[in-house]
């Protein structure tokens, strides 16, 4: 095991999360099976009083482990050199078995948690706790995407020894390489720009069509998650070859190093952050009909709008600046690669 | 109208010291009405009070105002609802040392007050309905009992709510402070607020402004006249 600051602050905080989820799992079964605000039984009244330090503890957990997929981020980059091997991030999560799905149970519980934070939110401003039951449901849902994530960590963590020799990013993405990794660098620039620009102008007008007209949520969640996906294919396949001037050096880990003045940040964290906020429009848009809420779902519904219209903007302008910058020519001023 | 419909509560609960300060209260409390809830020392008169002001919750039951209940909403409501609709006069006032009368009355309308003056020119005309108001700047703890009092009256009606609350107010006062207090609750009651009032003062009980007695004896309801 590698002992940094950071592995024991991921450690202690995913382990401490899932403690606490497992400590709220009681009184979420016993809201979800108890909850009846018509009556005005000495339950009942407990589970009120209950429910909102409950949600504030749910919130607390959620909000760590949404900020831990940075800090697991930025730490696989910044041990890199500790393994043989290792350029950047993708050595370090090629360590073990455990270091690539690590990474994707946390951008899962990133999603997930970002979704469920904000069907809490529109839950506490109405007064009758008209999502009550719902949001801890998702939350017995969510639980053992945490647990899985906990245990997917502590055995990446632990199961890794710096005498291991590992694999580097050139390796996992290359034109003509095995896997997805492969696929995507082999991607022609050319539809990977179409798929990159498109889907994030997309998504970026159905934020703002949301945003104006209080509608469509669930297309704005659609077209945010093939916005993610277009940027992901995008970074890989072309914009990455623009930051490294390297035609064939396709990493999306490399984009967080010093090297590259952490322009990977600049593109990632508005990217996520738009993600999450349409999907998360989408999430809380189907309790739209509930009589509390309909005036609380539209208004709410609007701002997470306009977060995913500005981050997805914001992903496709440090595009073009990278690109606009970059000394590479990757395709002839005729259009083809 | 207020409405509590099998109030229970208790402290302590679950304790070794539990104690049960009420116990099934149901009870119907029209608009506009002047009562008092009368009752010996430990009775539960002041908690029914905190309960029905929103300064407490029932262990058990429920308090409906206007058909809407407000014993189990969150606290961000709560507060609202307790800064819209009730004006708390407390037995010991509560005021703020060191503050002047009319800052003292100026505070509960915050955070949410509008414009300084506007607020100060209602505050001071409230210290003026009740005759003090050349004693405005005047610090709290150099006021009598009774223009103490007064403050905490004009600082209970700076948010103009429907219902005020008095628990024991002329516990502190002698006959005359207690008549003239009786007095401007008179006025209140004429301008369409209901008051709820605790007490066991027989000047107040036998008041003729009083519609309403509940008494109250370990908790129970054993009268209502």
């Amino acid at each position: 095991m590698v002992i940094r600051p950071a592995v024991v602050a991921l450690l202690c905080s995913s382990a401490a999360n899932v403690a606490a989820v497992g400590g709220i799992a009681p009184s979420a079964i016993a809201i979800i099976r108890h909850w009846n605000l018509a009556s005005g039984s000495e339950r009942q009244l407990v589970l009120e009083r209950r429910t909102y330090l409950i949600s504030m503890l749910v919130a607390l957990v959620l909000v760590t482990d949404v900020l831990a997929l940075l800090l697991f981020v930025f730490n696989a980059d910044q041990i890199a050199p500790l393994f043989v091997g290792a350029m950047c991030a993708v050595g370090t999560l090629n360590v073990n078995a455990y270091g690539f799905p690590s990474l994707i149970a946390h951008i899962a519980v990133f999603f997930a948690g970002s979704t469920w934070l904000a069907v809490n939110h529109v839950d506490v401003q109405a007064p009758d706790y008209p999502l009550v039951r719902t949001k801890y449901a998702l939350l017995l849902g969510l639980a053992p995407v945490l647990i899985a994530a906990c245990v997917l960590e502590w055995q990446y963590f632990l199961g890794m020894h710096v005498d291991v020799i590992t694999s580097c990013c050139s390796r996992l993405f290359q034109s003509g390489g095995r896997g997805l990794g492969g696929d995507l660098a082999a991607l022609p620039p050319r539809v990977a720009m179409a798929l990159f620009y498109g889907s994030l102008a997309a998504a970026a007008v159905a934020g703002v069509a949301v945003a104006s007209t209080r509608r469509g949520a669930y297309v704005l969640a659609a077209a945010s998650a093939a916005a993610f996906a277009g940027a992901l294919v995008g970074i890989v396949s072309f914009l990455s070859l623009y930051v490294y001037e390297q035609p064939h050096h396709h990493c999306p880990f490399c984009l967080l190093k010093a090297d590259y003045g952490y322009v990977g940040y600049a593109l990632y964290v508005p990217l996520f952050v738009a993600t999450a906020a349409g999907l998360a429009a989408g999430a809380i848009g189907s309790f739209a009909h509930v009589p509390s809420l309909r005036a609380i779902v539209p208004r709410t519904s609007a701002r997470l709008a306009w977060v995913a219209a500005a981050g997805f903007t914001a992903v496709a302008i440090v595009a073009l600046v990278i690109t606009a910058m970059s000394h590479l020519v990757l395709m002839s001023p005729g259009g083809a690669p | 109208m207020i409405e509590l419909a099998g109030v229970h509560k208790a402290f302590n609960h679950g304790r070794h010291n539990e104690l049960w300060a009420l116990r099934d209260i149901t009870l119907t409390l029209p608009p506009r009405q002047v009562t008092v809830f009368h009752g010996p020392s430990g009775s539960g008169k002041t908690t029914l009070l905190a309960l029905v002001g929103c300064l407490g919750r029932p262990t058990m039951g429920r308090v409906r105002l206007d058909g809407s209940d407000i014993s189990g909403l969150p606290e961000r409501f709560v507060t609202a609802i307790r800064r819209r609709t009730f004006g708390v006069i407390f037995q010991q006032f509560h005021l703020v040392r060191g503050l002047s009368a009319l800052d003292n009355v100026m505070l509960p309308a915050y955070p949410l007050a509008g414009d300084w003056p506007t607020l100060a020119r209602r505050a001071a005309a409230l210290l003026g309905e009740l005759e003090l108001g050349a004693r405005a700047s005047t610090h709290v703890e150099w006021l009598s009992g009774g223009e103490q009092q007064r403050v905490a009256i004009a600082r209970a009606l700076i948010n103009d709510p429907a219902i005020i609350l008095a628990d024991e107010p002329t516990a502190n006062l002698d006959s005359a402070l207690a008549r003239d207090f009786l007095g401007i609750l008179a006025r209140l009651a004429r301008e369409g607020r209901s008051i709820l009032m605790t007490s066991h003062d027989p000047l107040v009980v036998q008041s003729a402004l009083v519609q309403r007695v509940v008494t109250l004896r370990d908790g129970r309801i054993v009268g209502d006249a």
